[in-house]
């Protein structure tokens, strides 16, 4: 059996499928990242991502386009970032309720909103073709390099935007005002506050990023990985987002780090299923379990890095 | 007098936020529904009244199966109420409502007793192993600082799937058609308090009982006391020598402790073999309850109460009309969204304080004057 899965990894394909698969969780990681650095906790990934998915493919449908469907879910992220905003920031409902709303809009208000709009139950199988899935694209100089073109080709468009806006998020958090802005009011917003920076305006901004980056996870969700929307489609990848952030410091490329080991875990968790013998429900738990031991791994380095940190300050200055 | 307005005032808030929330749902009934008048009887009074052939009745089965479906959100609704008391957003109720269910069901299968005994036995077992599941968020988070929403997110799926592998590999009954167990022992099954049909066991009884025991728990009793001031202000619990941390961990193991039991009683109560073949959501509902009764347990009824009507108005909706019953899920996050926001109908606040205020100056005025005669 261990032969068996080493030949299945040890291949291009693994590696490619990994890239893949990496890339709808590293979308809601950054959104994750975002909306932390500005103080805020985007528990709503989830939702936002089955909602944007579900849109992405109506709107591709009704356009027959793929881009328009891809803008208008990384719209509809936007909006519902903002509702967020305006309940959790205007009316001061609790930012996680906020969050939780969301996702049952996300859970049940999606096979609702399906039906409202095509009489469909479930899943949107029958408006998808090939023509409006995102495109794949092979890169011209890298495709012909012979182990590596084999995985970093080929895949979404998409796949090369979020791994470029791991990138753009880390100019907009370090070299823009904003980024400043943004993280001034994350740390402490009522020193931001007191130098005229409005907290509120800033979080509104860092949740409708955040939401416009969860839209274009749930877009490659519905519009490439799984080739149209079905009800338990994101299956707690922003959840995962969430853990991402955390383990990965709350930092773009850290974020980034973690997303592909969450990736390589689900990849792993496919090859295996494959496998004879092996029961396809416990190697779902794989994703979900090295989630919660990679936060597990990180809080104790911290606790550990502290503790030194507070052991080498000479006494009496602590 | 101050205070009853006050409380006045939180009444006609939450009035409205329900009907905001009944408003959303009814624009998109009429959105997507070709009958929408009929579609909206059904929502509002289908649930106890049965119309047939022009004559409006009391539907006492339908009564029933309100009350029935309340049982296990009773529990989940004071498993979160305890947990967001102190301030901890574990939301693993779900996973735990079903790994105490499945639990229930196994003890009920190949425990063999032959007395009343054996349904208590189980749920007592669903009610560990419920506890259990729970220390893990509790004790990271303690110990650690791990984010209890994450990993109790994380929890849910891996109880699930945990849940499903032995159902599938270690506990089907292969005679079936579909994945189930064997069925329990009748000795384990919960029974009925009323004729007929519905699901209303004595399990129902036994979540009033239990409503009383975590508002004693929380009101009368110094952990409940400490719970409470956690969730208010830690570092100042923290100052006058409260436990925090272990009491941050009981919190969280009360919480599964009953989230475990109402798995146990509905998979006991409801069904002769467990098949739930996903996760029931009883969890999420038990967080909306939980907000409704603004977190104090002897609400909780009454908010399982309106949110189980709200379901089976649903249901009968998707029935006899073309409204798809997760209309549910929406009308549920406007209530949340609504009801748990501090600030909406703030303006109106304001104007009663002013009014409370100026009230105040008037006596006091009065009173001065009185006194310089």
């Amino acid at each position: 059996m261990w032969s068996q899965l080493l030949d299945t990894i040890w291949k291009t394909e693994f590696l490619f499928s990994v890239i893949r698969i990496t890339a709808p969780i590293l979308f809601a990681a950054l959104g994750a990242v975002i909306a932390e650095k500005a103080g805020v906790t985007n528990i709503g990934l989830e939702g936002i991502m089955m909602i944007s998915a579900l849109f992405g493919v109506l709107f591709s449908y009704w356009t027959q386009s793929w881009l328009v469907g891809v803008l208008g879910a990384m719209l509809i992220g936007v909006l519902l970032g903002l509702m967020m905003g305006f309940f959790a920031l205007k009316l001061k409902t609790d930012i996680i309720l906020s969050g939780i709303a969301v996702n049952m809009l996300g859970s049940g208000g999606t096979i609702f909103l399906l039906y409202m709009f095509t009489g469909m139950r479930g899943n949107t199988g029958a408006l998808v073709s090939p023509n409006i899935l995102i495109p794949t694209v092979n890169i011209p100089l890298i495709k012909d390099i012979p182990i590596l073109g084999d995985i970093l080709s080929g895949h979404a468009v998409l796949t090369y935007v979020a791994f470029l806006l791991v990138w753009l998020i880390w100019l907009l958090l370090y070299r823009t005002p904003l980024g400043l802005n943004i993280r001034a009011v994350g740390e402490n917003p009522n020193a931001a506050s007191s130098v005229g920076v409005s907290v509120r305006r800033i979080q509104y901004i860092a949740l409708a990023l955040s939401g416009a980056l969860a839209g274009f996870g749930g877009a490659f969700m519905s519009m490439y990985y799984s080739q149209g929307w079905n009800s338990g489609m994101v299956a707690g990848r922003g959840f995962i987002a969430l853990a991402a952030q955390a383990m990965g410091r709350g930092e773009p490329v850290g974020a980034m780090f973690s997303s592909l080991l969450f990736g390589l875990a689900q990849a792993l968790r496919t090859k295996v299923s494959g496998l004879q013998g092996v029961s396809s429900y416990l190697v779902s738990l794989i994703p979900y379990v090295v989630t919660i031991l990679g936060l597990v791994i990180y809080a104790a380095s911290t606790i550990k890095r502290v503790k030194k940190i507070k052991a080498a300050r000479p006494e009496g200055k602590a | 007098m101050k205070d009853k307005r006050m409380f006045g005032f939180e009444l006609v808030r939450g009035a409205a936020a329900i009907l905001l929330a009944l408003g959303v749902g009814t624009i998109f009934i009429f959105l997507s529904s070709d009958e929408p008048l009929t579609a909206l009887r059904y929502l509002l009074i289908g649930p106890l009244v049965s119309i047939k052939g022009g004559i409006a009745s009391f539907n006492t089965q339908g009564f029933y199966n309100i009350l029935a479906a309340m049982i296990p959100t009773i529990f989940t609704g004071l498993a979160v109420c305890v947990m967001f008391s102190s301030n901890q957003f574990n939301l693993a109720g779900e996973g735990v409502v079903m790994a105490g269910g499945f639990v229930a069901a196994l003890a009920g299968i190949y425990i063999h007793m032959n007395t009343g005994w054996h349904a208590v036995l189980c749920v007592l077992i669903a009610a560990v192993i419920g506890g259990l599941i729970m220390l893990i968020p509790a004790l990271l988070k303690v110990k650690l600082g791990a984010s209890e929403m994450v990993t109790s997110l994380m929890l849910n799926y891996v109880c699930m799937y945990v849940v499903l592998h032995f159902l599938n590999y270690n506990f089907a009954d292969r005679s079936k058609g579909s994945t189930q167990t064997f069925p329990f022992e009748a000795s384990a099954q919960i029974g009925t308090m009323v004729p007929g049909g519905s699901k209303l066991t004595w399990g129902f009884l036994v979540a009033l009982a239990f409503v009383a025991l975590v508002a004693l728990l929380m009101y009368r009793t110094r952990w409940g006391y400490a719970i409470r001031m956690i969730g208010i202000n830690q570092a100042f619990s923290k100052y006058s020598g409260m436990k925090v941390g272990g009491t941050i961990v009981l919190s969280q193991v009360i919480g599964g402790v009953l989230s475990g039991i109402g798995g146990g009683i509905e998979v006991l109560g409801r069904y002769s073999t467990f098949l739930w073949k996903e996760l029931p959501g009883y969890g999420w509902t038990g967080v909306t309850i939980a907000i409704l009764a603004k977190n104090n347990p002897l609400l909780v009824p009454l908010a399982a109460f309106f949110i189980a009507y709200l379901n089976k108005g649903c249901q009968l909706m998707a029935t006899y009309c073309d409204v798809p019953s997760e209309m549910i899920d929406i009308i549920q996050a406007a209530i949340f969204l609504f009801f748990a926001a501090e600030q909406f109908l703030s303006g109106y606040r304001q104007k009663i304080v002013v009014k409370n205020a100026r009230a105040d100056l008037a006596k006091a005025a009065q009173i001065s004057e009185g006194g310089a005669e």
